[in-house]
């Protein structure tokens, strides 16, 4: 261990130090100035990002595909750096929806950013941790956090519940996904995953035990079916602006360390994950969406939105002997990011006024706030997969991964869960469009949230008419994983 | 590698047979007596009083909490102390970092009002 290893960390030293700071800071803060913690909080999320970006600077400069740190249990290459953008994304926009959410709602202002850091922090971590032991810890620092944030409204029994049911259904998985990482250590007598891939050895029952008992963990993360069902309850509870950071920080970060974990660490000839991914793909977005038909909560119908997506995302490892596959996982992550982030906050929006998540209390926002109802029209399409938006060219590259991988009944599936999903999306812009308003009258839409719906819009579109940066390094950082 | 996890179960075995023995042979061989003062609950030899499901104060939740935080602290710093001399002046910014970052806890907790009993 030497000092100059640190220096691919800056991004993390950068956000932990900002956390602690702001955590201190808070305690010296007159309750009337606590929003600047809030502001500082969007701030110190970029000197992280750009730290990172200059990190893969050096990583081009020292034509390696990537740095192995810390005796192999932390890697950092274009994958993690790519997921680290991601994350760090999507705290800022959380961060500048919650100065305007949580105000008047908790007097704990401060603790809600340095904890939105802190799971930043961990986010980070998942990204670039190639050690078991390192995963677990980073998985379960997110997941401690979050815990905290779902729960945060402490008066409101329903944020309560979404608390309490995430910790308990979280605590249980990575117990067993914890059992599952001793049996990798047992068999292989390594926690580094780049240890572990060499020494599995034949595939016996032990090693599909410890794998499937992994992936509990995992599933839990990007709530894939059958570890999904605290998503609903925990997504309607917890405060808005947290139920869009679960649905994209943690589930991205979840990806990144499935992938890596996967990828490095149980060879494919040994075991076919694939194969098993693909039977949990299938069953994951098909539940999703039948689910998503019948709820007439936004917040509940979005939760079970993101369970079909992760789904589709799930796609991509099923076609992982496609080149295609991990280029459509790191596409269509980053269009979830922004269409996804988009639809929780006209979420936000509508519930405002009306005090209500229901759909049809959400009637007529395009008389009241055109353009967030304009907006929310382009995240559900985009969600649905209908071009020019992000979404579809996401659908796009892991369809044809899945066909690419001559799994064309995965893709067939994947089409037809489409094609039902575009009768809730537009169940909404029904509502929005063609019910009248029960109150008329122009709805005020505060700064920080139109800040923040203008970036996920613009993200959305641009990403789907305008693609060729996201795709270069999209394909730089696959490159660059699998060598 | 069956020879290995054979240890294990052969190991699992031996350690639960460790355990049960003893209180099987107590079972087995001890001599009974029954009388009603021996349901009672041990409470340091006075006649125990009120409900044993009594509602504790919330309060004994936060020291618990901080204690615990300051309890496992240690554990880190022992053998942090034992090779401090080998790892250098490394492991001794570390450390304070470590317990800097322990210390902003503390304060929080304090400022807060965590550790006062009102």
């Amino acid at each position: 261990m030497n000092w100059a290893d640190l220096r691919w960390l800056v991004p993390e030293l950068v956000l932990s130090a900002a956390a602690v700071l702001l955590l201190v800071a808070d305690l010296f803060t007159p309750a009337e100035r606590k929003r600047w913690l809030g502001w500082f909080a969007v701030a110190s999320v970029v000197p992280a990002a750009a730290s990172a970006v200059i990190l893969l600077g050096d990583l081009q400069a020292l034509r390696s595909p990537g740095v192995r740190i810390f005796s192999d249990t932390y890697t950092l290459d274009a994958f993690a750096v790519y997921f680290k953008l991601v994350a760090l994304g999507a705290v800022a926009l959380v961060s500048l929806v919650s100065l305007e959410y949580f105000p008047g709602r908790t007097p704990h202002l401060g603790e809600v950013f340095a904890l939105l850091l802190f799971a930043g922090v961990g986010l980070l971590l998942m990204a670039s941790a190639s050690d078991l032991i390192l995963l677990l810890l980073s998985i379960e620092f997110v997941s401690l956090s979050s815990y905290l944030l779902a729960g945060f409204l402490k008066r409101d029994p329903k944020s309560n519940e979404a608390g309490v049911k995430y910790f308990l259904y979280g605590a249980a998985t990575t117990g067993v996904m914890a059992y599952g990482f001793s049996l990798l250590y047992g068999l292989t007598g390594s926690t580094s995953l780049y240890d572990i891939g060499p020494r599995l050895g034949q595939a016996g029952p032990a090693v599909y035990l410890a794998v499937g008992m992994a992936l509990a963990g995992f599933g839990f993360k990007v709530s894939m079916v059958p570890f999904h069902q605290w998503t609903p309850d925990v997504y309607e509870g917890a405060p808005t602006p947290i139920t869009a950071f679960l649905s994209v920080g943690p589930k991205a970060a979840g990806f990144a360390a499935l992938v890596r974990t996967l990828s490095v660490g149980i060879p494919l000839e040994q075991v076919n994950w694939p194969l098993l991914l693909a039977a949990l793909s299938a069953l994951t977005m098909t539940v999703g969406n039948l689910l998503a038909l019948v709820q007439r909560n936004l917040k509940r119908m979005l939760a079970y939105s993101s369970i079909a997506h992760a789904g589709y995302v799930l796609m991509a490892l099923a076609a992982w002997r496609s080149p295609w596959a991990l280029q459509g996982l790191l596409y269509y992550l980053l269009a979830y990011l922004f269409m996804n982030l988009g639809a929780f906050f006209v979420a936000m929006v509508a519930a405002d006024a009306t005090g209500s998540d229901e759909i049809p209390d959400h009637a007529g926002l395009s008389q009241r706030a055109p353009w967030v109802a304009a907006a929310m029209a382009v995240f559900m399409l985009s969600l649905t997969g209908i071009p020019p938006t992000a979404g579809f060219f996401g659908k796009f590259y892991l369809f044809a991964a899945a066909v690419d991988a001559g799994l064309l009944w995965l893709a067939a599936l994947a089409v037809a869960n489409s094609v039902v999903s575009l009768y809730y999306y537009v169940g909404v812009l029904r509502a929005l469009y063609l019910m009248p308003p029960a109150t008329p009258g122009p709805l005020p839409v505060p700064a920080g949230l139109r800040a923040g719906l203008l970036v996920a819009l613009v993200g959305t579109l641009a990403a789907g008419l305008y693609p060729q940066p996201v795709v270069l390094f999209v394909e730089t950082a696959r490159r660059l994983l699998t060598g | 590698m069956p020879l290995d996890w054979a240890y294990v179960a052969v190991f699992a075995l031996v350690g639960a047979g460790m355990a049960a023995l003893p209180l099987g042979l107590v079972w087995l061989l001890a001599p009974r007596s029954h009388y009603p003062q021996k349901r009672v609950a041990y409470e340091s030899g006075i006649i125990p009083f009120g409900e044993a499901w009594s509602q504790f104060h919330v309060r004994y939740y936060l020291f618990g909490l901080a204690f615990l935080l300051f309890d496992i602290e240690v554990i880190y710093i022992y053998p942090w102390a034992v090779v401090l001399r080998e790892l250098g002046a490394f492991a001794f910014v570390e450390m304070l970092i470590f317990l800097g970052v322990l210390g902003v806890g503390l304060a929080y907790a304090w400022k807060k009002g965590a550790l006062e009993w009102v």
